[in-house]
């Protein structure tokens, strides 16, 4: 409906690729979606409850306005929207070419299911003889080698994973639809080449591979090598190093002469081990040691035969690349202490206990013990297995897994009931997020979790098989032994080997950490333009940083295709003139599937056909090959032309239900999606012929849904095409200039008489970055720009108004009044560091705040010379109520203020006093630092604060020192307080547009983890400080996310609602509200002059839950009429 | 000593300097890893992780009045499990040579052992049990060290593993072996 010319593609079908995808698409480009696993929806389809809702919630990506394009399903299950393109099994090749015009080759593995055909009978998997460990079950369960991806996948579509099939072929023949083709079916033509003096090792080479399939040629000396190399094409040669006359190294370099293209594994004895490496440098791919195992040298040939006969899609031009591929588990046992991992039942890591955990798990969802001795009643948690281990070269914290072990936690304990322990071992236990801190203190104070600041060293069986038995250290030395039913090891994550690979074809830098770098400053752009990353390839972040960093990305990605010449499509209209017809009477044409693939062909009883055709309102009943081909739509849109019918009803088989085929069978035949009905009556995977009376009650249900079938309310929503964003700093001035480069006028509206914000004062990132650069470019870039209009020292003093048609009044410094429309608006107004209370300050000039001694060093105020001992307290006012969260930058930033100090003074002490260092993600390497360089870091428990005593110039600061169990008395010329953020938001301007504000006066999301960035009312977003506490980087990803988002509906004309959305039936609504009270969307509101109920159609979202609640059947759901719901359970019930 | 009293930070009195051990184990998470993987914790007063603390905080008379580190059998368990990678068994001994530089009254008696003991072999190119014993015991000049040992030695000496001649044996002395390593360590 709202299609634009250019095309991004995205890598990983992820929760970051479905983001990044969805935004673009929303936006009108067209998206190619690629995954290299048979399913999409990445690690978070393995993972069925996010905190802090315990649910799922992926849903919630999904459009909220022209929903229609998309299918309104489960994410988990698959992914349809009308211009996204999605492609599973598929690799990238290849990415050539410069920004705006990419060209990118594809690639799949050479056999599989094809889904198109596979009509999910499950037959393939039922005769399969191979099994292995199921990847979605975390390997707990097995799974066959052809098999469906995840027990939730819809459609069907089995999948056959070429590494574990051995080709034998039983699934090809029972397959009632031919959907299968064996990988390596195309074996006999690749060549391999076998060069050995020694004539036993060529014969056994050969007698191998060629049972693999292969051809293979024999070779007894180097110049018969190269003379067979020169008579015909090889794929592979496996070459001997040691053998007289011409040795390997030199018929490799040769051959590499003759044929560059070839591949060759060199054969060494051991003692020639490092001849093999040379060789592999001067072109060799890899080395085999003699005497080698069959096991080993048959999937080396069978991995480079994939990559020979991958099928490559036809190359695309893309203009733009966004790189979402994620990130994998830390595996314990490529470790130095892998915690029993592997060796007893009982350990198991957080996706392997999240799977146990799930309903399609291996227990069904039940805890149950691995050694079988029952239910679970005891489980512990060890965090940081893999992480922040300098000795797994992993310095860096892998920010989720905190969070996920209490949730985790809180899991068990809702499953195994309340007598279940829970127990967590941590070093810091890290909230640094949204809502977090309430979270881990609700699960430690309501739900009784145990936290114990500890790190195990190992794990031991306990005696008598009672499950296994850690041991640990208090703080004061004491030595603690529990056994537990199951011990969670908390991996760690790193980089994920594929995505690194990619990265580095695509001449993209890593950072330090091994994960795709980006630029200073941003989360998204990377140093090649056009390539740009989304989620976790990028470093670890959380679901919600995710899918901010995903649309972050959308609109870096946006940015490139609209600057190649995108974004200029005609706006398409909606099909306005076929929805019409469904006015006039029904005449309905069915068609029944005769299906190819079945043998004999199935098709639907005669007596069926006749029953239907006494139907009135039913002007033909015909039967027809194979409806699932492009023929097969042809006849059908023939068929409907010939008897001059308005609507299809179609009784073929689960296959037609897929949303794309039926919008292409609706399209094909001139018709909406309303006015296309599917029965499924499993015609190609049924097992015995079909049952009459079942086939007739479904293609009834399906005919009385087509006759009922109501037009959609055409009510378009005109929108304003300008954005107003509140707040000049750096959140505001990028969500301008994103929304303003993409053709959007942008009225920023900043209080005070300058731009900037916070950026007017912080001198250096813990990256080492001067933001002072950024916002000068930033300034410059905004109050240059033709379509951002700025307004200084202006505020708002009044504003109304829905998605589309906001208006608001700003009173400029002259006192003028002026009016704004304006189709979105975006909160960007930031925040501002915490006033500070105690801890001595007022009372001694040497106590101050983080921003009083960053200003003060910065104007050189402070004399950094003087000082002998600074002491910085950590969370001096955060998390503990009121304020219980955590400002996530405190942290880093007294690290980096001590480094300042050290810089000019290196001899000084510095002491941290802290609850839990919050160092997430890459910061951890400047905890690192610190620590290395001599940072003297010493916690103290929230209920007992340090204590600073004021003495003349200086501050004497009393802590308890934990590990010592004494009191310690630091004498300090310097106190710095981390006091946090507190946000600048008014309650009643957020209000006056529909939005929310959270307990700490935050930006309320309309949903923490899936809609960081949208408001609870449609067309209200928030980005930067006003959202929560978080770094320059995140905040500029916040606001290109929340821009991003915006564009989705400025982007357009016109609003169209669904076609299934509430009314209210004026005449029957008595205005008791119940309705208003009950939508969760906030679509209803009482008009008090009109004296009735009225609905935003935008904003609702079809849910049905006004229709419940409505004493007189006054509140109605457009497109689901009651009379319709009736006559389809008639229809079925029979 | 009290668990109560008061450090103070920086000290003001003057302390041993520690600032070689305490570059090695600076980086320190006080994760406790170590002590919980140490399998002699049970015996020493502090924990390994205590120790560290107190190196942090320069407390170098404290933790020579402790015997920890002589406790520390090289199994380097600390070591491998450590996160942060830090050199803890070589700390454990950095700790040990700190101490006898400082003629820590407390480990005099274990530093007269490995003098003495050290002196045998350089002397002779192994011990010899009689001569070490008797410079040992002059050298530690207390008689209630020599009646604890008494029962040990005579039960030794019932198996033969004491010989009280001069042993018969063909090593040599290692004088030279022991003047150039004195040379090499004194080279930086």
């Amino acid at each position: 409906m709202n299609a634009r010319i250019g095309k991004a593609l995205v890598v990983g079908a992820g929760i970051a690729g479905i983001r990044a995808a969805l935004d673009l698409a929303e936006y009108g480009y067209s998206v190619v979606l690629v995954e290299r696993a048979p399913r999409p929806s990445g690690l978070l389809g393995q993972l069925d409850r996010q905190f802090p809702t315990d649910r799922c919630g992926m849903c919630r990506l999904l459009p909220r306005v022209e929903r229609d394009a998309a299918s309104a399903d489960c994410l988990r299950r698959g992914l349809f929207h009308e211009r996204i393109d999605l492609r599973l099994n598929t690799e990238v090749a290849g990415i050539e070419g410069e920004a705006g015009r990419l060209r990118v080759r594809l690639r799949r593995p050479s056999g599989g299911v094809d889904p198109e055909r596979c009509a999910g009978c499950g037959r393939c998997a039922a005769v399969c003889p191979v099994e292995v460990p199921d990847e979605f079950n975390a390997g707990l369960t097995m799974r066959k080698a052809v098999d469906l991806p995840a027990p939730q996948c819809f459609p069907h579509a089995y999948a056959l994973d070429p590494s574990a099939c051995t080709r034998c072929g039983a699934c090809r023949e029972v397959c009632p639809t031919g959907a299968i083709r064996l990988p390596g079916a195309e074996r006999r033509s690749f060549r391999i080449l076998l060069v050995d003096d020694e004539w036993s090792v060529r014969d056994s080479l050969k007698e191998w591979l060629e049972a693999e399939g292969f051809s293979t040629a024999m070779a007894a000396s180097g110049p018969e090598a190269l003379a067979a190399l020169r008579e015909k094409a090889f794929q592979l040669m496996l070459l001997d190093i040691k053998m007289p006359g011409m040795d390997g190294v030199e018929v490799l370099e040769r051959a590499k002469q003759i044929s560059p293209g070839l591949d060759v594994v060199m054969m060494t004895a051991y003692a020639t081990v490092e001849t093999a490496v040379e060789a592999m440098k001067i072109g060799a791919l890899d080395y085999l040691i003699k005497p080698f195992d069959v096991a080993d040298l048959i999937p080396k040939a069978v991995e480079r035969f994939e990559r020979f006969a991958a099928a490559e899609d036809p190359p695309l031009t893309v203009g733009a690349v966004v790189l979402c591929g994620g990130s994998e588990g830390y595996d314990p046992l490529s470790g130095k202490n892998p915690y029993g991992y592997g060796v007893f039942p009982g350990v198991l890591t957080q996706v392997e206990f999240e799977r146990l955990t799930s309903a399609t798990g291996p227990t069904g969802g039940r805890l149950l013990r691995p050694d079988g001795r029952g239910a679970v009643r005891r489980i512990a948690w060890i965090q940081c297995v893999g992480s922040r281990d300098a000795g797994e070269e992993a310095d860096f914290c892998s920010s989720v897994c905190c969070m996920a072990s209490i949730k985790e936690a809180l899991l068990a304990k809702a499953l195994g009931g309340g007598d279940l322990e829970a127990t967590i071992f941590h070093m810091d236990l890290r909230t640094a997020g949204k809502s977090f801190q309430r979270y881990r203190d609700q699960a430690e104070e309501r739900h009784g979790v145990r936290f114990i600041r500890a790190r195990p060293h190992s794990l031991t069986p306990a005696p008598g098989g009672e499950g296994l038995r850690i041991r640990w250290v208090e703080a004061g030395g004491e030595s603690r032994e529990e056994n537990f039913d199951l011990v969670v090891l908390a991996t760690g994550r790193r980089p994920a080997a594929g995505m690194t690979a990619l990265a580095e074809r695509l001449g993209l830098p890593l950072n330090p950490w091994g994960f795709i770098a980006a630029v200073p400053f941003s989360r998204c752009r990377t140093a090649r333009p056009g390539v740009v990353i989304g989620g976790t390839c990028g470093g670890m972040v959380d679901i919600a940083e995710t899918v901010i960093q995903a649309s972050a990305a959308a609109a870096e990605a946006s940015r490139c295709l609209q600057a190649a010449g995108g974004g200029q499509g005609a706006e398409e209209r909606p099909a306005e003139l076929s929805d019409s017809v469904l006015r006039e009477l029904p005449r309905v044409a069915a068609v029944m599937c005769r299906c190819r693939w079945s043998s004999p062909p199935a098709e639907t009883p005669e007596p069926v056909l006749f029953a239907l055709g006494r139907d009135p309102e039913v002007a033909t009943v015909e039967t027809a090959d194979a409806l699932c081909t492009p023929e097969g739509r042809r006849t059908l849109a023939a068929i409907r032309a010939r008897a001059g019918a308005n609507r299809l009803l179609i009784g073929a088989c689960r296959l037609l239900q897929q949303p794309a085929r039926l919008r292409d069978i609706a399209r094909d035949g001139g018709l909406t999606a309303g006015q296309v009905e599917t029965a499924d009556l499993a015609l190609c995977s049924a097992r015995t012929p079909p049952d009459a009376q079942a086939a007739l009650f479904a293609l009834r249900s399906g005919l009385a849904r087509l006759k009922r079938s109501e037009p959609p309310a055409a009510r378009p929503i005109p929108v304003a095409p300008a954005a107003l964003v509140l707040g000049g700093g750096v959140a505001g001035m990028t969500a301008a200039l994103v929304i303003a480069d993409h053709g959007a006028p942008v009225e920023l509206v900043e209080t005070s008489e300058r731009l900037g914000g916070n950026l007017t004062w912080l001198t250096r990132t813990i990256e080492g970055a001067d933001p002072r650069a950024l916002r000068d470019d930033l300034v410059r870039r905004v109050e240059g720009h033709p379509r951002i209009r700025v307004h200084k020292g202006a505020r708002i003093v009044h504003a109304e108004g829905e998605v589309g048609s906001f208006v608001s009044f700003i009173e400029g410094p002259d006192g003028e009044v002026r009016r704004l429309e304006h189709g979105v608006v975006l909160f960007a107004t930031g925040g501002r560091e915490a006033p500070a209370l105690g801890f001595g300050y007022g009372e001694s000039p040497a106590v101050a705040t983080q921003a009083e001694v960053e200003r003060r060093l910065s104007d050189g105020t402070l004399p950094v010379g003087a000082l002998d001992t600074v002491v910085t307290i950590q969370c001096a006012g955060s998390r503990r109520e009121p304020r219980n969260y955590c400002s996530r930058i405190c942290c880093p930033a007294s690290l980096r203020l001590i480094e300042a100090f050290r810089e000019r003074r290196p001899e000084l002490r510095a002491v941290v006093l802290y609850r839990d260092l919050m160092t997430t993600g890459f910061a951890e390497a400047a905890y690192t630092r610190a620590r290395g360089s001599g940072v003297l870091f010493i916690p103290y428990p929230s209920d007992r604060p340090p204590a600073v005593r004021p003495t003349g110039a200086g501050a004497v600061v009393a802590v308890e020192e934990p590990i010592l169990g004494r009191p310690l008395e630091i004498e300090a010329q310097l106190v710095v307080l981390a006091t946090g953020i507190v946000p600048a938001l008014s309650r009643e301007l957020v209000e006056a547009f529909g939005g929310r504000l959270d307990e700490d006066g935050f930006f309320q999301p309309a949903d923490a983890k899936w809609r960081p960035v949208d408001g609870m009312a449609e067309g209200v977003f928030a980005c930067g400080l006003a959202l929560s506490p978080r770094t320059i980087p995140e905040a500029i990803a916040t606001a290109e996310a929340a821009a991003m988002r915006a564009l989705g509906l400025l982007g357009r004309e016109r609003l169209f609602a669904s076609r299934i959305v509430a009314r209210v039936r004026h005449s029957l609504c008595s205005r008791c509200e119940q309705c208003i009270a009950a939508c969760p969307c906030g679509a209803r509101r009482l008009d008090e002059e009109l004296g009735r109920v009225i609905v935003h159609p935008v904003r609702c979202q079809g849910c049905g839950t006004c229709a419940a609640v409505c004493p007189n059947d006054a509140a109605i759901l457009e497109g689901f009429p009651p009379p319709q719901m009736f006559s389809i359970l008639e229809a079925a019930l029979g | 000593m009290s668990r109560s009293a008061v450090i103070d930070f920086p000290p003001r009195a003057a302390r041993p300097d520690l600032s070689r051990v305490r570059r090695m184990i600076q980086a320190c998470l006080q994760c406790g890893t170590c002590s919980g993987s140490c399998p002699n914790a049970a015996a020493m007063d502090f924990t390994p992780r205590h120790l560290w603390r107190l190196v942090m905080l320069d407390r170098g008379e404290e933790i020579f009045r402790s015997r920890t580190f002589t406790l520390c059998s090289a199994c380097y368990t600390c070591t491998l499990r450590c996160p942060r990678g830090l050199p803890l068994t070589e700390a454990m001994h950095a700790l040990e040579q700190a101490a006898h530089r400082a003629r820590s009254k407390r480990h005099r008696t274990a530093a007269a052992f490995h003098h003495h003991f050290l002196e045998s072999i350089r002397r002779e190119g192994r011990v010899n049990e009689p001569a070490f014993l008797m410079h040992y015991f002059a050298a530690v000049k207390d008689p209630l060290l020599v009646l604890r040992h008494a029962a040990l030695g005579l039960r030794l000496a019932a198996r033969g593993r004491l010989p009280l001649g001069r042993p018969a044996s063909r090593a040599r002395s290692l004088a030279a072996l022991f003047a150039r390593a004195a040379e090499v360590e004194a080279s930086p």
